[in-house]
C-alpha cells in the first residue's frame, strides 16, 4: 500500500473533508454555548450599573428614590436555603446510605424509586403541597413554609448524589475495613462516608444551588417582603422572587434592580459550581498511585 | 478433640515443635449452587508461613476468606464445616465474627489503604475505630506496626501525607502495618505481591520472613516460586480439593502426588 | 506440554548419553586391548580429554538451567543427577587411560595369571553396560542391580589383595600391575554403582536403597 502524500488528489480531498468536519463541530459547540453567553452578557450589561456595595447591604427604597439594595432578599434566600438544608441533608444522606448499603431490601428499592419520582416533580406542585399544608396550617405565608418547600425539592437530589457517592466507594475499601474487625455500621459511618465525603459535599452544594434559584414554590409559600426576616412565621423576600416581582413591574428603576439581582444570583450559582469543581478535583482521593 | 488428632496423623509430615494454630475440618464453601471448596482438612502451623498454591479457580482465595469469616459476607455465599482457631470453632454460634477478624487479619491483592486518610491515620485506623484515642498509644502503635512492615524509615518524616502518595509497594506495606496495628495472631495474605514489581515484592517477602517469628501467616499465591522461596509449609489445591500438603522443601524437591509434581514443574496446560 | 526448560533438559540428556557411550567404549577398549595384548594409550588419552570436555559442558548447561529456569521436583533432581553422573563418566575415561598406562609400563603382562582379572573385567564390563542402560531407560530396578553387584566386585578385590599379600612367592612384575588394574576396576565399579543409584534418585526421589 503506497503512502499517501499530499500531492495525491484523493488525500487532498480527505484532508479538506477533515477540516470541514472540524469547523462544523466547533461551530455546533459554540452554538450550544451561545445562550449561556448571551444571558450572562445581558445580565452583566443590564445589571452591572445597578451593582454597588450598598446594593448588597441596604434595604429597598420606594420607587423614585435613589440607592437602596436587596439585602433583605439575600438574607431571606439564605435563611430559607438554610432551613431547606437542615431538613434535606439529614434525610437525604440517610436515605442515600440506605439505598447504597442495603440495596436488596424491598423498602430500599421502593423508597429509591419514589425518590427518583420526587426528583422529577414539577416544583410548582411541591409549592402547592407546601401551601396546602404549612401555609394553611399556620395561616400565613412564611419563611418556614418556603424553607420546607425548598427542603422537599432538595431531598431527592441530596439522596441521589449521596447514594452515588457512596456507591462509588470501591468495595476494596469496605473489605479492608471489615477485615480489620470493624463492624458493618462503623464501616459505613466512619470509613465509607469518610471516603465519599468529597462526593457528598459536592452533592449537597449542587442541591443548594438548585434550591437557591427556585421561584415558583416560593410564590406559594414564602410570599414576599421588603424587610429583613425577624420571625420565621412571617413572609420573607428572596432574590428569585424579587427578580420576578420587580421584573414585571412598570418601573424602569425596578427593572434595573431586577437585573442587578439576576446578576447576583448568577454569580452565586457560578461560584457554587466552581467550588464543586475544585472540590471534585482536589479531594477526590479515590485515585490510587 | 478426636478429629484434630486424626488430622495430625494424616497430614502431618513433622510437627518439629510447631503446633497448629488453626485447623480446617471438612470445610465446604461456595456461592449458591456452585460448590468451590469440596470438603477440606488442613492444619496451619503456628509462627510459620503456610503457602496455599494452585491454578486459578482452585478455591484458594475462597479458603482464605473462610479463615476470617469474610466469605460469608458475599451474596449467596455458604460455608459448612469447622475452622478451629486455638481450638475454638470460629463458626460456632457463640462466636462474634467481628472478634474473629480482630484475631485474624487480612492483606488483599490490590493495595487498599483508606484513600482519604493519611499514612498515620491508616496505620492506626483499626485502633481508632476500636475507640482508642490516647495519642501516645496511637503514636507508639503506628511506629511499631510500620517498623514491622519495613516501612517506618521510608515514611517517618511524612506521616501526615495522604496514603495515596505512596508507591504501590509502599501502600501494600502500609496495609500490612494497618493489619498489624490491632495485634492479630494470624495474618492472611491474598496474593499480596501480584500487583507489584520484583523489588517491591522482595521487600514484602523480607517483611513476611521477619513477621513469621511472631505471627502465623497464611499466604495465597499463584506464583509457585514465591511459595518455594518464602513458605515453610505448602498446600496444593486443585478444583476445590487439597491434593497435597507438606513441608515446602519436600513439596518442591520430591512431591508425593503426581498432580503436584506436574503443577510445580509447570506441566499444567 | 513442552516447556522452555524441556529444550535444555533434552540437550542435557543427550550430552549425558553421549558421554555414557564414550565412557563405556573407553573402559572396554582399554580392557580388551589388555586381553589382546595390544595397547592404544594415545587414543585413550584423547578420549579421556574429550570426556572431560563433555563433563564441563554438562556442568555449564546445568548451571544455566538452574539460573534461567529454577527447576523443581523431578527436573531439579535430574539436573543435579546429570552433574554428578558426568563426573562419574569422566572418571571412567580417566581410569581407562590409567589402566592402559599401567599396561604400557609392564609389558608382557600376558605371561601372568589372569583368571581373577578376567573375572573382574567381566563383572565390571557388565556393570558399566547395565548402568548406562539403566540411565538411558530410567530403569530403577536395573540401577539397583548394578548397585548390588558392586559388593561382589569389592569382595573380589579384597580377596585378590589378600592373596597377594599372603603369597610368599609373589612375582612383582605380575602382582603390582594386577593390583593396580584391579584397583582402577574397583573404582570404576564404584562409580557405575553410584550412577545406578542416581537413576533411582531421579525417578523416585529416594537415594538410599
Amino acid at each position: 500500500m503506497e503512502l499517501y502524500t499530499f500531492e495525491n488528489i484523493t488525500s487532498r480531498r480527505r484532508v479538506l473533508k477533515n477540516r470541514m468536519m472540524n469547523i462544523l463541530i466547533y461551530l455546533t459547540a459554540f452554538l450550544a454555548l451561545t445562550p449561556l453567553i448571551l444571558i450572562i452578557a445581558d445580565a452583566v450589561v443590564q445589571g452591572l450599573p445597578a451593582l454597588s456595595l450598598s446594593f448588597l447591604f441596604s434595604t429597598p427604597v420606594p420607587v423614585g428614590y435613589q440607592g437602596g439594595g436587596i439585602a433583605p432578599m439575600i438574607q431571606g434566600s439564605a435563611i430559607m436555603v438554610a432551613i431547606a438544608s437542615l431538613i434535606s441533608v439529614p434525610i437525604g444522606v440517610t436515605a442515600g446510605i440506605f439505598y447504597s448499603e442495603w440495596p436488596e431490601s424491598r423498602i430500599s428499592t421502593l423508597s429509591s424509586f419514589s425518590n427518583d419520582v420526587l426528583a422529577e416533580f414539577p416544583t410548582m406542585v411541591i409549592g402547592i403541597f407546601a401551601y396546602a399544608t404549612v401555609v394553611l396550617a399556620t395561616g400565613t405565608f412564611s419563611a418556614l413554609a418556603g424553607g420546607i418547600a425548598l427542603g422537599i425539592i432538595m431531598i431527592p437530589i441530596v439522596a441521589r448524589t449521596a447514594e452515588e457517592s457512596l456507591k462509588a466507594v470501591p468495595n476494596s475499601v469496605k473489605e479492608a475495613s471489615l477485615a480489620l474487625g470493624i463492624p458493618r455500621w462503623k464501616t459505613v459511618i466512619y470509613v465509607v462516608m469518610n471516603t465519599a465525603k468529597g462526593g457528598l459535599i459536592t452533592g449537597i452544594i449542587l442541591s443548594i444551588a438548585r434550591a437557591a434559584g427556585e421561584t415558583a414554590p416560593l410564590i406559594l409559600t414564602a410570599g414576599f417582603s421588603n424587610s429583613f426576616v425577624s420571625n420565621l412565621l412571617n413572609p420573607a423576600g428572596s432574590i428569585s422572587y424579587l427578580i420576578y416581582y420587580y421584573g414585571i413591574s412598570p418601573y424602569s428603576s425596578w427593572h434595573a434592580i431586577a437585573w442587578g439581582a439576576a446578576l447576583i444570583l448568577i454569580a452565586i450559582m457560578l461560584s457554587l459550581s466552581l467550588t464543586v469543581r475544585l472540590i471534585a478535583n482536589v479531594r477526590t482521593g479515590l485515585e490510587v498511585a | 478433640m478426636m478429629k484434630e488428632d486424626v488430622i495430625s496423623e494424616e497430614k502431618d509430615i513433622s510437627l518439629q515443635g510447631k503446633l497448629a494454630k488453626m485447623y480446617v475440618v471438612g470445610l465446604k464453601a461456595g456461592y449458591g449452587k456452585e460448590i468451590i471448596l469440596k470438603g477440606m482438612d488442613l492444619a496451619i502451623r503456628d509462627k510459620s508461613i503456610t503457602a496455599i498454591m494452585g491454578p486459578s479457580g482452585c478455591g484458594k482465595t475462597t479458603l482464605l476468606r473462610c479463615l476470617n469469616r469474610l466469605h460469608e459476607l458475599s451474596p449467596n455465599a455458604f460455608v459448612s464445616g469447622k475452622v478451629l482457631l486455638d481450638g475454638v470453632d470460629i463458626y460456632s454460634k457463640h462466636v462474634d465474627p467481628v472478634s474473629v477478624r480482630r484475631k485474624v487479619g487480612m492483606v488483599f491483592q490490590k493495595p487498599n489503604p483508606f484513600p482519604t486518610m493519611s499514612i498515620f491515620e491508616n496505620a492506626v485506623a483499626g485502633l481508632r475505630l476500636m475507640g482508642i484515642k490516647d495519642k501516645e498509644k496511637l503514636n507508639a502503635a503506628a511506629e511499631r506496626s510500620l517498623r514491622l512492615a519495613f516501612l517506618w524509615d521510608e515514611v517517618k518524616e511524612r506521616l501526615d501525607r495522604p496514603a495515596t502518595s505512596l508507591s504501590g509497594g509502599q501502600q501494600q506495606r502500609l496495609c500490612i502495618a494497618r493489619a498489624l496495628s490491632i495485634e492479630p495472631e494470624v495474618i492472611l495474605m491474598d496474593e499480596p505481591c501480584s500487583a507489584l514489581d520484583p523489588v517491591a515484592t522482595a521487600k514484602i517477602e523480607e517483611a513476611m520472613f521477619a513477621l513469621k517469628k511472631q505471627y502465623t501467616i497464611v499466604l495465597v499465591t499463584h506464583n509457585s516460586q514465591q511459595a518455594a522461596r518464602v513458605s515453610d509449609y505448602t498446600a496444593f489445591l486443585y478444583m476445590g480439593e487439597l491434593i497435597e500438603y507438606g513441608q515446602t522443601k519436600q513439596i518442591f524437591e520430591n512431591p508425593s502426588n503426581e498432580l503436584t509434581e506436574r503443577y510445580v514443574t509447570g506441566k499444567f496446560g | 506440554m513442552t516447556r522452555l526448560m524441556d529444550i535444555g533438559l533434552e540437550k542435557l540428556s543427550r550430552l549425558v548419553l553421549d558421554m555414557a557411550d564414550l565412557a563405556e567404549k573407553s573402559v572396554i577398549s582399554s580392557l580388551q586391548s589388555y586381553l589382546a595384548g595390544k595397547n592404544d594409550t594415545q587414543q585413550l588419552e584423547q578420549w579421556s580429554q574429550e570426556l572431560r570436555k563433555i563433563q564441563d559442558e554438562i556442568g555449564e548447561l546445568s548451571v544455566e538451567m538452574i539460573a534461567r529456569h529454577q527447576p523443581v521436583a523431578s527436573d531439579l533432581r535430574f539436573v543435579k543427577a546429570c552433574m554428578e553422573i558426568a563426573y562419574g563418566f569422566s572418571r571412567f575415561g580417566r581410569y581407562a587411560y590409567d589402566i592402559s598406562e599401567v599396561l604400557e609400563l609392564w609389558h608382557g603382562f600376558s605371561r601372568c595369571r589372569q583368571d581373577e582379572l578376567r573375572e573382574m573385567i567381566g563383572m565390571v564390563t557388565n556393570m558399566i553396560r547395565m548402568s548406562v542402560e539403566a540411565l538411558a531407560r530410567r530403569d530403577v530396578q536395573l540401577g539397583l542391580q548394578v548397585f548390588e553387584l558392586d559388593d561382589k566386585v569389592d569382595i573380589l578385590f579384597r580377596k585378590s589383595m589378600e592373596k597377594v599379600s599372603k603369597n610368599p612367592n609373589s612375582i612383582p612384575e605380575c602382582d603390582i600391575p594386577l593390583l593396580l588394574v584391579m584397583r582402577y576396576l574397583e573404582r570404576i565399579a564404584d562409580h557405575a554403582a553410584y550412577i545406578g543409584e542416581t537413576v533411582s534418585y531421579v525417578v523416585t526421589g529416594n537415594s538410599s536403597i
